[in-house]
């Protein structure tokens, strides 16, 4: 009988042992109800359970496919990322090594095997360091001692230091060698080779001390090595600085072209460096300037002889594209310690002294002298004077009258400038004129005194003309047409009444500006007189060149008359020729009587100096002129 | 010891059940030793008016009389539901010392246990048998307060009063008439007394493990981030949601600290709240813990109360003296599922210990016992626990 039916009947039982049979059957039915229920409880359990697993599981799977697909996409990204470290590894410049913790050898490129020339068969994963050292050695790369080269390359990396070297190979290969301990114990290890870069580097470290052209020393090396010697000078020696300038350079370079004054700068070069020992430097320090150092001077005389050497060396002929040049040289020379102790005062004192040279002309060379130096001191303070002169009215007119030797009347004044100095009085012309032309103050000052010489002149008798002499600068300077035009407008004297006086030496330069600049002066009516004819070289062919007014006869010929006959028929035929060309001709310097005879005789047309007049200012000047009256009684 | 065993029915009233109370004729008369412990178990009703209690104490007027409401009573084989069973201790050599406090809401009952605790502590205090509110305890925090002060070497067992499948009030009585915010323990001193203690559920775990990801205290919110009402009204299907909370106790959730998946304890439904879509259980419901439901198999069930009673017989002596008593605390939840058929794992209980132990007992709200498997005392939900009571001969 079933367990739970027994029970029922038990509790069912009355104690007279019937059995209660309306009791027991609501047992029985509780019983299967209850069992009903557990069953539908059951089954509604276990098919939830079955969907929820099913679910779960479901999720399970999709979770393994996602991490799958990303485990894939993972694996892939590695294999890219590996490719990529490989093709990166195998195609960097540098060589690189990779060591594990046991010193032995992870990774290694080709670019390493290469580099050192070394066996694969050799140098693989798992290879030690050593090894590898030592098949190095064997292939003649490595040119430490390994042992001690592992030794301290241990001690490197237990330090946890980076550290590098340069290892300089047998066939003259540089590699630096950099290595970089890691975490794991072992250590990253870069090879560059440097060769190239340090080959450019030492070019760089030349080009920047020397000159381009020649490969001389440049100025920043000649100031390094002058102070150098400077310092190092020995008690009771001496050393020379020597500045060279090429005489007419620029003129090579002009007609010649920039390429063969090139050529020329190199072979002078060259001649320089064989002329002085090894222990000088010779250097280029600007265009044509050479500079030199002597040093070890034993005897006063060997500075001389070195500069005179040079002049010789320079002097040789030199056979440029066919054409034979011959160049010279002018030198200064200063000496340390006398002329001074410090690199400044040494070049400056050179490059005074180059001046000097220049200045007494040609192929010449000269010491520096403290007067140099005064001089230009002076000079200095001349130029600053100068500007301060035009713009405080320092500057005056005088004028020296030009008279008609047939009847004694003024056809003419010749403005000449004075500089009354506030300290040094009077300075004349030929002290501050080149100096003014030099510093390009000439322009202004010369507009100056067209300006005042027009302004002056308009108080003149009609028939008298002013003279204004103009340098090379000023008729070169494209401004001059319309600087007289302006002059002529502001003072209101007529373009006839103005006398444009030229040297020679305005011809010699820049001819056709300058003679198109003549012309349109001359057609404005301005007349054109060529001063002191015979002093330069080619007085006869400027003539040719333009149509003058007159020719003004130097005063260096005069002053021989009456008795020198070369002056005598100097001036005869000057006057002759002037004559047949329709020009007027002006004797200047006539200071007797006897000679303003003979030039009248000679036939020449007019006279100025001090027989006549001293150049005076413009109020005494008026004092020379017959009164209003006296002309009107002369006309008459 | 010796034992009276009584029972009380609305149809019979008091009647005595064995051969002691026969030999003795009265409880009262003859006996040189007078009663020292009363422990009775009914249902809720028959004790609300307190008659019954008041009887008791006239009948021992000396004993601490201490019982509690229940889910059902056990006497020996029987369960019942609406007679009061009891059992009258008379210890040769062990001494019997009550505590009582009252239990006014759950976030006080570490502090009740440990005031309990205080109250009993001793060098000999052998175990503490415990009977609490059921519905107003948490039951977890009342055990680990008597443990914090006694230590853990003294077993504490017990249960939680029930209230049949209504779940509205329980009673505990303790020389007093029975009410409710009370919570009982008596301490047993002294070296003849030994207690044994077993507890096991039987129940199979089913379905996927779930993760409690939303809690408080003993109020259980969410399961894997979803209402932890919504998953059990699945399960229960329509027919039984109506039967919530009481309903519930079908499917208890084995819960788990992941770290210790040995240490696995069960837990079941109190009340529920369904608009908050919580649920309220009888034991802490840690966030993080793992929680998996639990079905019933009537069979494995039964095998799970032998269990108990073999873990419990292990520390009784082996020769005791006169009567030995087995206190069985089942859950209520087991009563429900089994129906008719819960008498088999009282009956089981009864084959292990044979005919000298008296078994008595009541279907609870949660049971305490030591856990299998840690040794320390724990709130149970859904288990058989067995608390043998013996005391040594000489």
């Amino acid at each position: 009988m079933h367990k739970l039916f027994a029970r029922q009947i038990a509790k069912t039982t009355k104690p007279t042992g019937e059995v209660d049979i309306a009791a027991l059957g609501e047992l029985v039915i509780e019983a299967y109800t209850q069992a009903d229920r557990d069953r539908r409880r059951t089954d509604r359990s276990i098919g939830l359970m079955i969907e929820e697993l099913d679910q779960l599981n479901r999720g399970l799977e999709q979770l393994v496919e996602e991490r799958t697909t990303a485990l894939r996409e993972r694996e892939n990204e590695l294999q890219e990322q590996n490719l990529r470290f490989n093709a990166a590894l195998q195609n960097m410049s540098q060589a690189l090594l990779l060591f594990d913790g046991a010193h032995k050898l992870s990774i290694c490129n080709q670019r390493y095997i290469e580099m050192y020339g070394l066996s694969t068969e050799v140098v693989k994963p798992g290879c030690t360091f050593r090894t590898l050292l030592e098949h190095r050695k064997e292939r003649g790369n490595f040119p430490d001692d390994v042992e001690q080269y592992l030794t301290n390359h241990r001690a490197a990396m237990a330090r946890g230091q980076i550290y590098s070297r340069i290892v300089e190979l047998s066939d003259g290969r540089t590699i630096v060698v950099v290595n970089h301990p890691m975490a794991t114990g072992g250590w990253v290890s870069t090879h560059e080779d440097i060769t190239e870069r340090r080959r450019a580097e030492k070019q760089i470290a030349h080009m920047a001390r020397h000159d381009a052209l020649t490969n001389l020393a440049n100025r920043v090396q000649f100031q390094e090595r002058l102070a150098q010697a400077l310092a190092e000078i020995p008690r009771g020696e001496r050393l020379a600085v020597l500045y060279l300038g090429l005489d007419q350079f620029k003129s090579v370079n002009d007609t010649l072209g920039h390429n063969m004054g090139d050529e020329l700068l190199k072979i002078v070069a060259g001649r320089l460096r064989n002329t002085v020992r090894d222990i000088d430097t010779v250097a280029r320090l600007a265009g044509d300037e050479f500079a030199i150092i002597q040093v070890n001077l034993e005897r006063p005389t060997d500075t001389a002889n070195l500069a005179r050497r040079i002049g010789e060396a320079i002097r040789a002929p030199v056979d440029l594209a066919g054409q034979t040049i011959v160049t010279d040289a002018s030198i200064g020379i200063a000496i340390a310690p006398a002329d001074g102790t410090a690199t400044s005062d040494i070049m400056k004192n050179a490059d005074m002294a180059l001046h000097g040279a220049k200045a007494e002309g040609r192929g010449s060379y000269r010491f520096f002298e403290p007067e140099m130096d005064a001089r230009m001191k002076r000079r200095r303070e001349l130029e600053q004077a100068l500007r301060r002169a035009l713009a405080v009215g320092e500057f005056e007119l005088h004028f020296q009258p030009i008279v008609n030797v047939a009847d004694n009347h003024i056809t003419s004044c010749e403005a000449l400038i004075r500089w009354n100095h506030p300290e040094r009085g009077m300075i004349p012309p030929a002290e501050f004129i080149p100096i003014a032309e030099e510093i390009g103050l000439i322009v202004q000052l010369g507009e100056w005194v067209l300006r005042t010489a027009c302004a002056d002149a308009v108080h003149w008798p009609d028939d008298t003309k002013v003279a204004v002499n103009l340098s090379p600068i000023q008729v070169m300077n494209k401004s001059l047409v319309p600087m007289v035009v302006s002059a002529l407008a502001a003072t209101g004297l007529p373009a006839t009444r103005l006398d444009i006086e030229i040297t020679e030496s305005v011809l010699m330069q820049n001819t056709d500006t300058t003679i198109n600049a003549l012309h349109q002066l001359r057609e404005l009516g301005v007349s054109i007189s060529m001063d002191d004819f015979g002093t330069g070289y080619s007085s006869l062919s400027c003539l040719h060149k333009f149509p003058f007014d007159k020719i003004k006869i130097d005063r260096s010929f005069i002053s021989g008359l009456p008795e020198s006959a070369d002056s005598i028929a100097i001036v005869r035929a000057v006057a002759g020729l002037a004559k047949n060309l329709n020009m007027i001709t002006t004797a200047e310097g006539v200071e007797t009587q006897q000679q303003l005879d003979q030039i009248r005789m000679l036939g020449c047309t007019e006279m100025q100096g001090y027989l006549f007049s001293r150049p005076c200012r413009a109020e005494d000047l008026l004092k020379l002129f017959p009164s209003r009256y006296e002309m009107r009684a002369l006309s008459a | 010891m010796r034992i009276d065993e009584l029972s009380w029915s609305e149809t019979k009233g008091w009647s005595r059940h064995n051969a002691s109370v026969v030999r003795n004729g009265h409880a009262h008369n003859g006996d040189a030793r007078k009663t020292d412990l009363v422990l009775y178990f009914g249902a809720r009703e028959p004790l609300a008016n307190g008659m019954r209690y008041q009887e008791l104490r006239a009948m021992f007027p000396d004993a601490h009389v201490v019982g509690c409401s229940t889910g059902g009573q056990i006497h020996n084989d029987d369960i019942s539901d609406n007679e009061i069973s009891v059992a009258a201790l008379s210890f040769e050599a062990t001494e019997i010392r009550l505590s009582r406090e009252p239990a006014h809401a759950p976030e006080q009952s570490r502090k009740c246990g440990e005031a309990i605790g205080k109250t009993l502590a001793a060098s000999d205090l052998a175990g503490i048998f415990v009977l609490s509110d059921g519905l107003n305890v948490n039951g977890s925090e009342l055990v680990a307060g008597i443990m914090s002060v006694v230590g853990q070497s003294v077993p504490v067992t017990g249960g939680l009063a029930g209230d049949g499948a209504q779940f509205k009030e329980t009673l505990v009585g303790a020389d007093c008439v029975p009410r409710n915010h009370l919570v009982a323990a008596v301490g047993f001193y002294g070296p003849a007394i030994r207690i044994g203690h077993g507890s096991a559920g039987g129940w199979d775990e089913f379905g996927p493990r779930r993760s409690i990801t939303r809690s408080s205290g003993h109020v259980l919110h969410e399961l894997d981030g979803s209402p932890a009402l919504d998953l059990y009204e699945r399960y229960l299907g329509e027919e039984e949601v109506k039967g919530l909370p009481g309903s519930a106790l079908l499917f208890p959730l084995r819960i788990y600290d992941p770290q210790r998946p040995k240490h696995d304890l069960v837990r079941t439904v109190l009340a529920v709240d369904r608009d908050a879509r919580s649920m309220t259980f009888a034991g802490d419901m840690p966030a993080g813990w793992v929680a998996q439901l639990m079905r019933g198999n009537f069979d494995r069930l039964a095998a799970g109360a032998a269990d108990a009673a073999r873990q419990a017989s292990r520390t009784i002596a082996k020769n005791f003296e006169g009567d030995g008593l087995a206190v069985l605390v089942s859950c209520i939840g087991r009563r429900l599922l089994m129906g008719q058929h819960t008498t088999g794992e009282v009956e089981a209980v009864g084959a292990e210990f044979g005919p000298r132990m008296t078994r008595l007992g009541f279907y609870s709200y949660g049971e305490i016992s030591p856990h299998a498997v840690s040794g320390v005392c724990e709130l149970h939900n859904q288990t058989m626990t067995v608390t043998a009571i013996t005391e040594a001969i000489g």
